[in-house]
């Protein structure tokens, strides 16, 4: 291991991570996002039953063994106390599955930490979204045990509400209520859009997130699902008839765009940065939504932003004054 | 003797073609899917390697300097085309699996590497072992990748089943699974060279 | 301009002796390719036909357009063809066997490169088995989670199988 002053010339990283003084707001922030999630957790078990329980658990304790693993092998500070391993593992239960195989969260908690951030360097040295790099990582590997998905309530296998879009299917006994309360098949902690509003609200009043992205990126998935989301094609005389709430609150949209796509350290740091990250986020989910392969792209838009971000942030640079 | 030995093992381990050098790393991510597929690469490119660096060895006081390149592109070109077609006669499976990697070993790196750097300047003797030892190292790094990827995409090892119920993690098998590996290899190659040094 | 005559003259000379050496090296291989790929052939051709003794291929100029199954008298029992589509990421190449009353007997995927895991499952008899005796193939059921490379498969096959239907019951 280099010694701390040779990580600065490493030249991966672009961008200048925000210059932390204290150890302590870092953990701090960690620590109340983790709070924020929790009514989601909550939600996704009286939903799904117990299993989801030991999901998230399992995510949680893989992911805080692996950082102290990795930190105690390359003789660094544990930091496993600082909350981001806690909240890395949380949100990738958060996207599985509930009936998922118990090794499968253990499997990408170790990704996500170990070569999601670790490699990079450790907290605010990584380019992606742990979580979502476990995400990606499981999805590449295991294609069918993370789109198997089980109801509400009991443990038929069910087809999430955009799955059902994407072959085809209209599901008509869905209301826009259940998919608020989340009452369909989906990962344990997206479902509940109630819960998560909950917790975002709560992260909003405290100050730890800003309207910039979360909005930017729920406003454009809304707004190209309603032009092109339609069920006839543009050229047709149809456009403009997407259903773009049905859009908003399904799939991982919410989870997403208040939890994960607003990461400190992954997204850009100035405003008008944020808003054009929250754009291109929001562009890329309902271009995947409507035109890709898979049925839900929130995921792999934010990895995707998470890439720009280094070149986002240096053209939204605020100018140095005097230079 | 024992630099004449030394000429033969340094491309194992200390200039790896693959780990060390970095070369031909296109047809090692490519290829990389199962043992046998590693075997077969790596045998057809020491072949290559060795009849290259012998026929180059052999014609470095003929061949100007201006036109080298030239010429040992044709000299590879035509050894590549030999392993081809005995694979297509002899072995149609393998040469179906290796595909447009067999033809692509005329620009793999490590051919056109080993004769510019090393074969226009050696004695035959010294050609024949660096040949062979690069080769050597080659097939041996192919060989370690594609059996972690094959164990760990695949769940097989040879093409045998090792472990009931594991679920293989099909990214292993693709593309961007090649890579990962790799530069983790990379990676403890370093760490490993480091600790040493 | 004496030193340009000499590179002229190696390079030549070089490649002179290398397509010299490449061309005994064809002429003792070439055979046995050409044996390989028929055997190939065969084999696959074998494998959805197994009643039938010899196959004759029907050509059309170059390109052979099917197989003629043939029993041991020589009688048509049915005809094999290849057919071919775009899957998610590669050429989908399929080679069925039909009986002259248009039931498939079985189909092989002989060549793709789908997705591993996924797409792949097209080569798996589960997959594949389902087309035995079938004269429709509305039947057949996509592979969940490779329904375009499943699709490849089936409409490819279809479609033959109906193009050479009118074939055979023409006079």
């Amino acid at each position: 291991m280099p010694p701390k002053d040779e990580i600065k010339d490493n030249r991966l990283t672009v961008s200048f991570s925000p210059h932390l003084h204290k150890d302590e707001s870092v953990s701090r922030i960690m620590w109340m996002v983790v709070l924020s999630l929790v009514p989601a957790g909550i939600a996704g078990v009286a939903i799904f039953g117990l299993n989801s329980l030991w999901v998230i658990l399992l995510g949680i304790i893989s992911a805080l063994v692996t950082e102290a693993a990795l930190q105690v092998a390359t003789k660094r500070k544990v930091s496993i106390s600082d909350g981001s391993a806690f909240l890395t593992g949380l949100l990738l239960a958060y996207n599985l599955p509930p009936d998922v195989p118990f090794w499968l969260p253990i499997a990408g908690s170790v990704f996500a930490i170990a070569i999601g951030k670790q490699i990079f360097g450790g907290l605010g040295q990584n380019i992606f979204n742990p979580a979502l790099v476990g995400r990606a990582f499981l999805m590449a590997c295991w294609p069918k045990l993370m789109t198997t998905f089980s109801g509400p309530f009991d443990a038929i296998t069910q087809a999430t509400p955009l799955a059902a879009l994407k072959e085809g299917k209209l599901i008509e006994h869905i209301s826009y209520l259940d998919l608020f309360l989340g009452k369909h098949g989906g990962c344990i902690g997206e479902v509940s859009i109630l819960a998560l509003l909950l917790g975002a609200l709560f992260l909003f009043i405290r100050g730890y997130i800003s309207w910039h992205i979360p909005f930017t990126f729920i406003f454009t998935t809304g707004l190209i699902t309603f032009i092109f989301g339609g069920t006839q094609p543009l050229g047709a005389g149809a456009g403009f008839g997407g259903d773009w709430l049905f859009h908003i609150l399904s799939g991982g949209l919410i989870l997403g765009a208040f939890f994960m796509a607003t990461d400190y350290v992954t997204s850009p740091l100035t405003r008008k940065g944020q808003i054009i990250f929250g754009i291109g986020c929001g562009a890329l989910t309902a271009v995947i939504r409507i035109w890709g392969g898979y049925p839900e792209g929130v995921s792999y838009a934010i990895l995707m932003m998470n890439a720009a971000t280094p070149i986002i942030d240096r053209y939204t640079k605020t100018r140095v004054y005097g230079a | 003797m024992k630099k004449l030995l030394s000429e033969f093992t340094k491309g194992i381990v200390k200039e790896n073609p693959t780990f060390v050098l970095m070369l031909g790393l296109c047809p090692t991510l490519a290829v990389s899917v199962t043992v046998i597929n590693g075997i077969g690469m790596g045998i057809a490119a020491t072949f290559v390697l060795l009849s290259a660096n012998i026929i180059i060895s052999l014609l470095k006081n003929i061949i100007p300097a201006r036109v080298r390149i030239p010429c040992f592109i044709v000299v590879i070109a035509t050894f590549v085309t030999i392993v081809e077609m005995a694979m297509k006669a002899y072995s149609p499976a393998l040469n179906r699996a290796l595909g447009i990697y067999v033809p692509l070993i005329v620009v793999n790196c490590i051919v056109l590497g080993r004769a510019e750097a090393f074969a226009q300047k050696a004695s035959v003797g010294r050609a024949i072992l660096d040949g062979l030892g690069m080769g050597l190292g080659f097939t041996l790094a192919l060989i370690l990748i594609c059996a972690i990827r094959e164990f760990l995409g695949a769940g097989t090892l040879m093409n045998y089943s090792l472990i009931k119920g594991f679920e293989p993690a099909r990214v292993f098998g693709m593309p961007s699974g090649a890579l990962l590996v790799i530069g983790l290899l990379v990676g403890l190659f370093n760490v490993l060279k480091n600790r040493k040094g | 301009m004496k030193e340009m005559a000499r590179y002229a003259a190696v390079l030549g000379t070089i490649c002179l002796v290398a397509s010299a050496s490449l061309a005994v090296v064809n002429s003792l291989t070439r055979d046995k390719i050409i044996a390989q790929a028929q055997a190939e052939e065969e084999a696959s051709l074998k494998e959805v036909m197994p009643a039938a003794d010899h196959f004759e291929a029907v050509k059309k100029d170059t390109e052979t357009l099917y197989y003629r199954a043939l029993d041991k008298d020589g009688s048509l029992i049915g005809i094999c063809f290849k057919a071919e589509a775009k899957g998610y990421s590669s050429t989908v190449q399929t080679v069925a066997g039909m009986f002259k009353d248009g039931t498939i007997n079985a189909i092989k995927v002989v060549s793709q490169n789908e997705t591993p895991g996924l797409g792949t499952k097209v080569t798996e008899p589960s997959f594949t088995d389902q087309f035995k005796g079938k004269k429709g193939l509305e039947e057949v059921q996509a592979i969940t989670g490779a329904t375009i490379s499943s699709r490849a498969v089936i409409d490819s096959v279809a479609k033959k199988a109906e193009e050479l239907k009118g074939i055979l019951n023409a006079p």
